[in-house]
């Protein structure tokens, strides 16, 4: 190994004779495994590892990242507020901060933001934008999240009945009271009176915690007047945006995703042929890890909007 | 062609038994003093003028003036009334442009202005009138400045003291310059919202009196013949155009008439220019603006010796056109459709929205097509269309209703040479319709490079054809006369104004390409073009080549610029009132560091204006706009060279032409309207032939039975107290004929009453009945786009909010399969793969080891 160096015949060493290609074999204290065992134990062990990663991250990290997108959208509608650039109405691009939803009595803080399609509520809560904003005159609806991303909306249905609920909205602030929880059976509040104002929040729901299939309703009623809604609303909605549906146009972003995951993984395997673990580990696990958290946070498009 | 309406001869024979309370006008009109709706007014006064020297007056000049006015009540923005008086001094030097500061330079003249509040010294000082209230769109009209020896106001007999001092009229002298050696004197404005201007310079004049302002003065000093007779179309502004005057429903209004008879001195020699009385001779003409003598000139409209001579005619407003929106706040119940109803709509739409117990009624001007097509779709519950629409699906039941007998007509504003008035009357022929239309005329000399057109008139006015049929007016070509202002969009007018060619042998052998008898030809564009059309296209495209370098850096094509269609007939109506040809050749630029560019053409002097366009006779009645009278019949071979109009018979738009038009329409069925082709008009050649009678279109199947409820009110409240003609809430207003239960209208009358029934009951089709016995389902889309706020489709996420009764419904379920497995599968896998991946491992290695 040293040879080429005593030798003084080489001027310059090749790098793999610094950095070993092999570690020097171990001796065998165990028989291996016939192949094809081994690779069913090993697939076995993958797929574990992904759906383990995958719930992780539904529920643990996702509440991380909506914590942080919660943040940024705060500081956006906080400005905007502070400039009066937040917008009232007319047709507001997807995704931005519309409202901000506060419940002091349960120290709850919601940013509210355009849309309800499930790529919109990874953020916060949605406005569904065909009904006019909160605070306005009419029936606003509200999609959010019960089980992953911070689970916004499972304080509302779990502790919110008989709550004041504070919205801030670019017009103004307006106080709106929660009734109880309404699932499938349950009597439709009457209709409003002229200039009345209703929030109805829209969140999933069922038997168990873990079993979150059916749409169920939060509504809140205005206390106080309530805000004009100036024309120009959209009088139809996308069909991600309609509870429970799923977002496919994701598809592309997402096999994109995963072809670069598999491609990071193949080049890590070989870089760790060449270059050996522990370099292979520093350079290879950030982007891996990277990259996964983002192809589950695609791949939770495609779940129902509401879970 | 003046509209001779009903009331008025009414008032006539009231006035005819009232001998003794009698006042023959000029105008052939006779006003009564009764009151009627529209409010005529009439008064009379003697005005004097004189010279005062001691104790001893010598009275100059004495008048007794007349002034009548047509009508005063319920005015809105923009309308013109007929102002008229006899018994004045005649007037001198006359000015090519009457209006606003340009006609300063007049002798004797009759001063007309609008000024807020009424002249009663009993009233509260803030809504009584002064000088201080009156309007002038310029500072020359109301300060003066001038050496001692020529500030004649100071010789005032009537003035106060005060101001005969050097400077008078200013309290604070803030933003004005004054000249310590002159004298000055000014008249601040008060505003409505009782700001005061000084009104001492052009920085110190209210918004509305900038340079250049929105809309051009008013304000007259016309001309008194030599019979003493005068007469103005005055245009009176609400708050919406001149928010300082600020004349609205709340705040009432004056016309001052002040027939300038000059100032009465005191203590003047004989050769003060105080006491001149005129260098210019009656009736002569002052076109150079010469210098004429102001004391008798309408400068010191405001000093107290003319101030004492006027006549104040009382005005009053309607409601402006956001009344609705201001006064209501419930959602509308949007009617789409013809501009031809508008200013019905104008006076229709508070007398349903000021009523709870009515809907609020809105007018949303758009093409007949896409209006009938919102209505189909569902989007829209009622339409204002002129005419029977293809069905798009079989099994729609669409009712037409008659709202109107109405129509389009081609207004005009056209000097007289030598600044002898404007044209009373103005006869048109299909074949002139078809020149101005296809653009047929040259323009200029620009255009005479068209290809296949070099020997075709520059202008209408030099047309031989137009000459012969309209005697008397000048030569000189102009591009304005090359061009009828129309619509750019779809409209059924624009139908009826093409088929009105169409039906005519003589125009349509033009469009297709004979030589008319004097040897002028279509433009080649336009050879053969298939009429009728609702929308008339641009099809020249031909750009001339010229040596001036501002068109060579903007080429367009020319005849398009002349055309140049605007999207409303409002818009044709404001430009014909202006007398402002929309021609878009001016080229130019503001200096020579600047671009060139192109524009509207500057507005025509007084005396050489030129214009035609297509308006509809509720504009043209509310404007006071001429309109030109249509052949409808000829007994001349289409290929003589005609020299006259005889043998030719033109009718203008009255109440009776438009009367014997509607009787002609032929009944269909209800869910059809009255056949009213140009060629049934043809039938009668009394029959005005542009006349149309717009129809409530709307559903008589499926629509939600509370919009159907409104609509069928709507048609029943329209065809009723909506015919009432007036100038009030709720009725009809000039340009429309009234729809009534007998004569001309029956029919129309009818079938409005049988289509609402319809509308009412909304008849399902049969299979619907034996499907569905109740109401139809709620997913009707509600009304209009904007009626709805709220509302949502998603079936299960509210019950709708417009439901009337508490009724309880219960929320529907929704649920999602994957929702509920999801968590637990993926558990579950996890779990399983977990477990399965080192289980397989043991296994395996327990058996390698045994």
């Amino acid at each position: 190994m040293t040879e080429a160096v005593t030798a003084g015949r080489r001027r310059f060493q090749r790098p793999a004779q610094m950095w070993p290609i092999r570690q020097p074999a171990k001796t065998k204290a165990i028989e291996p495994l016939p192949d094809q065992l081994a690779i069913m134990s090993t697939s076995f062990t993958v797929l574990a590892v992904v759906v383990l990663w995958f719930l992780a991250q539904l529920l643990l990290f996702s509440g991380l990242e909506q914590g942080r997108a919660q943040d940024r959208l705060f500081g956006q509608f906080r400005t905007q507020l502070a400039e009066a650039t937040a917008p009232v109405g007319g047709i507001i691009a997807p995704g931005a901060p519309v409202a901000l939803l506060r419940i002091p009595s349960l120290d709850y803080d919601q940013v509210v933001v355009e849309g309800t399609s499930s790529g919109m509520l990874l953020d916060g809560p949605g406005h569904r934008r065909d009904t006019v904003l909160p605070g306005q005159a009419g029936v606003s609806e509200i999609f959010g999240k019960s089980s992953t991303f911070g689970k916004p909306f499972a304080d509302i249905v779990n502790r919110g009945a008989g709550q004041k609920m504070t919205v801030v909205t670019g017009q103004g602030e307006t106080t709106y009271k929660i009734s109880g929880v309404r699932r499938a059976g349950d009597p439709m509040p009457g209709a409003l009176a002229a200039g009345g104002s209703r929030i109805t929040m829209v969140t999933a729901g069922g038997s168990s915690a873990l079993t979150p299939n059916e749409v169920v309703y939060v509504d809140a009623e205005l206390q106080g007047t309530a805000f004009v809604a100036p024309s120009g609303r959209l009088n139809a909605i996308g069909p991600s945006e309609v509870p429970m549906a799923s977002d496919t146009t994701v598809m592309p972003a997402l096999a994109l995703s995963l072809g670069a995951l598999a491609l990071v993984v193949v080049g890590a395997l070989f870089a760790r042929q060449r270059f050996g673990v522990m370099r292979t580990w520093l350079i290879a696990a950030p982007v891996v890890l990277a990259l996964a958290w983002m192809t589950s946070d695609l791949t939770t498009y495609l779940l129902p909007n509401l879970l | 062609m003046t509209i001779i309406r009903p009331r008025e001869i009414v008032s006539l024979v009231l006035a005819l038994l009232l001998v003794a309370l009698m006042v023959a006008t000029g105008d052939g009109r006779a006003t009564a003093a009764t009151a009627d709706e529209v409010g005529a007014f009439s008064k009379s006064k003697t005005v004097t003028r004189e010279f005062i020297d001691g104790d001893a007056t010598e009275l100059v000049d004495s008048r007794d003036v007349t002034v009548n006015v047509d009508h005063t009540v319920n005015l809105r923005g923009r309308e013109r009334v007929k102002v008229s008086w006899t018994g004045a001094r005649p007037s001198a030097g006359r000015a090519s442009d009457p209006a606003g500061e340009k006609g300063l330079a007049q002798e004797y003249p009759v001063v007309v202005m609008q000024c807020r509040g009424a002249d009663d010294p009993s009233l509260p000082a803030a809504q009584q009138m002064s000088q201080k209230t009156c309007w002038t769109s310029t500072v020359q009209q109301r300060s003066q400045s001038s050496a001692t020896r020529n500030a004649v106001w100071r010789k005032d007999a009537y003035a106060a003291p005060a101001d005969r001092e050097q400077t008078s009229g200013l309290d604070d002298v803030t933003g004005c310059e004054i000249n310590p050696e002159f004298s000055t004197h000014a008249t601040p404005f008060v505003t409505a919202a009782g700001k005061t201007f000084a009104a001492c310079s052009a920085s110190t004049m209210p918004p509305e009196a900038a340079v250049g302002a929105a809309f051009p003065p008013a304000e007259v000093a016309a001309f008194t013949n030599g019979d003493g007779q005068g007469q103005v179309n005055f245009e009176v502004r609400s708050a919406t155009e001149n928010e300082s005057l600020g004349c609205s429903d709340s705040t009432p209004c004056s016309i001052v008439v002040i027939p300038i008879m000059g100032l009465s001195c005191l203590d003047t020699p004989a050769t003060d220019a105080c006491e001149a009385t005129g260098s210019l001779r009656p009736g002569s003409n002052n076109f150079a603006n010469d210098g004429v003598d102001a004391a008798v000139s309408p400068l010191y409209w405001w000093s107290e010796s003319n101030w004492r001579n006027r006549i104040t005619v009382p005005l009053t407003f309607g409601l402006a056109p956001d009344a609705c929106n201001v006064l209501d706040s419930r959602a509308p119940t949007a009617f789409y459709g013809s501009e031809l109803m508008s200013q019905a709509a104008l006076q229709w739409a508070p007398a349903y929205c000021l009523r709870k117990d009515r809907f609020k009624f809105q007018l949303n001007r758009m093409g007949d097509d896409p209006a009938f097509v919102l209505v189909e779709s569902g989007q829209a519950s009622a339409a204002f269309v002129s005419g029977t629409r293809e069905k798009s699906t079989a099994d729609e039941k669409i009712g037409y209703a008659p709202s109107a007998v109405t129509g389009f007509a081609i207004s005009y504003i056209i000097d007289e040479p030598d600044n002898a008035g404007e044209r009373q009357q103005l006869n048109l022929n299909p074949r002139l319709v078809a020149k101005l239309l296809t653009q047929s005329y040259t323009g200029s000399e620009l255009g005479r490079q068209h290809p296949g057109m070099a020997t075709n008139p520059a202008s209408m006015n030099i047309d031989p054809e137009f000459r012969a049929l309209n005697p008397g007016l000048d030569t000189t070509p102009r591009e304005a006369g090359a061009a009828l202002l129309s619509l750019s969009e779809s409209s059924d007018v624009i139908k009826s104004l093409t088929s009105y060619i169409a039906n005519n042998p003589e125009a349509m052998a033009f469009v297709n390409g004979a030589a008319d008898p004097w040897g002028m030809v279509v433009n080649p564009s336009y050879k053969g073009i298939k009429l009728p059309l609702a929308e008339f296209p641009l099809l020249d495209s031909f750009i001339p080549t010229t040596l001036d370098p501002c068109r060579q850096q903007n080429p367009a094509p020319y005849f398009t610029q002349l055309a140049a269609p605007v999207t409303s007939f409002r818009k044709v109506a404001e430009a014909v009132l202006d007398g402002w040809p929309n021609v878009q050749t001016k080229c130019e630029r503001s200096s020579a560091a600047d671009p060139y560019k192109t524009g509207r053409a500057d507005r025509p002097g007084v005396g050489t204006r030129f214009m035609l366009g297509v308006v509809s006779l509720g504009d043209a009645a509310r404007f006071g706009l001429r309109t030109a009278a249509l052949q409808t019949s000829s007994s001349v071979a289409p290929t003589a060279a005609i020299d006259s109009s005889a043998g030719r018979t033109f009718v203008g738009p009255t109440d009776s032409s438009l009367s014997l038009a509607a009787a002609t329409a032929k009944r269909g069925s209800t869910s059809k309207a009255f056949d009213l082709s140009q060629a049934r008009l043809a039938k009668n050649p009394e029959a005005y032939p542009g006349t149309m009678i717009v129809y409530t279109a709307a559903k008589t199947r499926g629509l939600e039975k509370a919009e159907a409820k409104k609509i069928a009110s709507f048609v029943r409240i329209s065809t009723r107290e909506g015919q009432v003609p007036g100038s009030g809430n709720g009725k009809l207003p000039e340009g429309y004929v009234s729809i009534t239960k007998t004569g001309p209208t029956a029919a129309l009358y009818a079938q409005a009453q049988k289509v609402a029934t319809l509308i009412e009951k909304q008849t399902p089709a049969a299979e619907e009945k034996a499907k569905a016995p109740t109401a139809a389902p709620a997913a009707t889309p509600a009304a209009a786009p904007v009626a709805a706020p709220a509302a949502p489709e998603a079936p299960a996420a509210v019950a709708p909010t417009v439901a009337p009764t508490e009724e309880i419904v219960a929320t529907s379920s929704q649920t999602s399969r994957p929702a509920g497995f999801l968590l637990p599968l993926l558990i579950g896998l996890a779990l399983a793969a977990g477990i399965a991946g080192p289980v397989t491992r043991l296994i395996a290695r327990l058996r390698v080891q045994a």
